[in-house]
């Protein structure tokens, strides 16, 4: 298992972890909005879909 | 503070049979009932009017789902409260007092309290000129504001009046609006009956309008039942009354009984009073509260229902006048590190700034600052539930009573990524990327 207060430059995993759910949800967002209006998209809200499944999963983890 | 006897009667409470429990922790509970008050205002009450006009029963759901998802962060507003830490503080301490003093009590607490009570004076003046003119006087918004702010300030400084009575008179009140709300809005569904299959579908069967509308609605309704104000007050209001280790059990029941309990309750006969009456009328979706409230009068039957519904409704912008101007000044004291003394100027100057609201019953609030708090609110709502959540997780904050649990968290984060999508849905309005 990774350990989430593990620093990595300024700031610890779970920061980074934060941020890359933050930039998975806009990247769901957008695809989400293309997929809606004419079907294009796809990919972006696939990988979106899941950096925020795979973010949300292991944030969930609690510290040692 | 909180008498030494408050322990022993929660360590007795813990012996005795449920329902004297639930009896003694409903008696002691209190900054729950405060945060179901302040959440329970014009804006709340609006949209639940407008959903039960629009889509009936559908969206009942959405109630339990996004109050259930701030439950996980009160909870975590409970562990900080009931280890005696001030969330600001803590901010402050470890990630810096641009997310705590500033966005967290500044603006996210004492900034939406004077500009968001323009909108609840606006509604209690406006219900006090239609319930005067139901008993036969004129008594105009232009000089019934002055009743108003009278009232709100009295209350308003009543807390911490006399120490730990005016804190419980306060609380006393909070709970007796949300009962005054449940019976006058439970008596106009007595009234107006109601489609108990439907309500019972809405309840447990997702439904959203497709489209751009069904993603808008699930964003902004899952992400705003409670916000930074409603964390910060529970901690606060919870602080002030000197809860420690042996009160989480009781905050736990004041966060269940006295949040979310209400909350869906008056939300629920909301929408169900209006989806009876004016759904199958058709109604334009940005009608005003005071438009959709003077619609229902004629359809109420009764000549009582009309009057009651709003005296119920009259109690919402009070309630949450009092719960704001409390939480804007306990938030400018936590800002400034200042010692919170309900009898010094400095309190009263605090508490009664949102009183500036006044101006309602004259002018429109300046459209700017409106946007200017609302761009602000959308773009760190979620950078204050970042900061929560890392607290929560911070052996350095708490210890070894940190966060245990990985279903916690996993709450936790379910309503950081509705929090990010309220934040990433207003860059994406701003770019022109958002539905039209």
């Amino acid at each position: 298992m990774i350990d989430l207060e593990t620093r990595l430059g300024p700031a610890t995993l779970r920061v980074w972890g934060l941020i890359a759910n933050f930039a998975g949800n806009a990247a769901l967002l957008y695809g989400a909005i293309g997929y809606v209006v004419d079907g294009s998209r796809l990919s972006w809200l696939l990988v979106g879909g899941a950096v925020t499944l795979v973010s949300v999963l292991s944030l969930s983890s609690p510290s040692r | 503070m909180t008498e030494p006897s408050e322990v022993v009667q929660l360590e007795e409470l813990r012996q005795q049979p449920p329902l004297r429990r639930f009896a003694g922790y409903f008696r002691l509970g209190g900054p729950g009932f405060m945060d179901a008050a302040l959440t329970l205002g014009a804006g709340t009450l609006t949209a639940a009017m407008l959903s039960g006009a629009t889509f009936g029963y559908k969206t009942v759901w959405l109630l339990w789902v996004s109050m259930g998802l701030g439950m996980f962060m009160m909870a975590a507003m409970a562990r900080f409260t009931t280890r005696g830490l001030g969330v600001i503080a803590l901010q402050d301490r470890y990630h810096g007092w641009v997310i705590g003093s500033l966005m967290t009590a500044l603006i996210g607490t004492a900034g939406v309290a004077i500009v968001f009570n323009w909108g609840q004076v606006s509604l209690g003046t406006y219900l006090m000129e239609l319930l005067a003119d139901r008993l036969g006087y004129a008594f105009p918004q232009r000089w019934n504001w002055i009743l108003y702010v009278a009232l709100t300030s009295w209350l308003t400084l009543s807390y911490g009046r006399k120490g730990r009575r005016g804190i419980r008179f306060i609380e006393t009140f909070m709970k007796v609006s949300i009962g005054f709300m449940l019976l006058a809005f439970g008596a106009c569904l007595m009234v107006t009956g109601i489609d108990w299959s439907a309500a019972l579908h809405g309840s447990v069967v997702p439904w959203l309008p497709p489209g751009g509308e069904g993603l808008d609605l699930f964003v902004a309704s899952s992400a705003a039942a409670i916000g930074v104000m409603d964390w910060f007050l529970f901690n606060y209001a919870g602080l002030a009354r000197g809860w420690g280790k042996a009160h989480e059990p009781l905050a736990r029941f004041d966060m269940s009984i006295g949040l979310f309990l209400p909350f869906i309750l008056i939300n629920f006969i909301v929408i169900a009073v209006f989806a009876e009456t004016l759904l199958p009328l058709g109604i334009a979706s940005d009608a005003a509260p005071n438009e959709l409230a003077e619609r229902l009068e004629p359809l109420l039957g009764t000549s009582w229902a009309p009057v009651l519904f709003y005296l119920g409704f009259l109690a919402v912008p009070i309630s949450t006048t009092v719960g704001m101007s409390i939480a804007g000044a306990m938030a400018i004291h936590a800002a400034f590190g200042w010692e919170r003394d309900t009898s010094s100027w400095r309190w009263r100057i605090s508490a009664l700034l949102p009183q500036i609201g006044f101006l309602a019953a004259w002018y429109e609030r300046p459209v700017w600052l409106v946007i200017a708090i609302g761009a602000f609110l959308s773009l760190t709502v979620n950078i204050v539930a970042w900061s929560m959540y890392l607290l929560l997780n911070d052996k350095r904050a708490l210890g070894d009573d940190r966060c245990r649990s990985r279903f916690w968290n996993f709450g936790l984060l379910l309503q950081i990524t509705l929090l990010n999508s309220i934040a990433i849905i207003y860059v994406f309005n701003r770019l022109g990327w958002w539905f039209e």
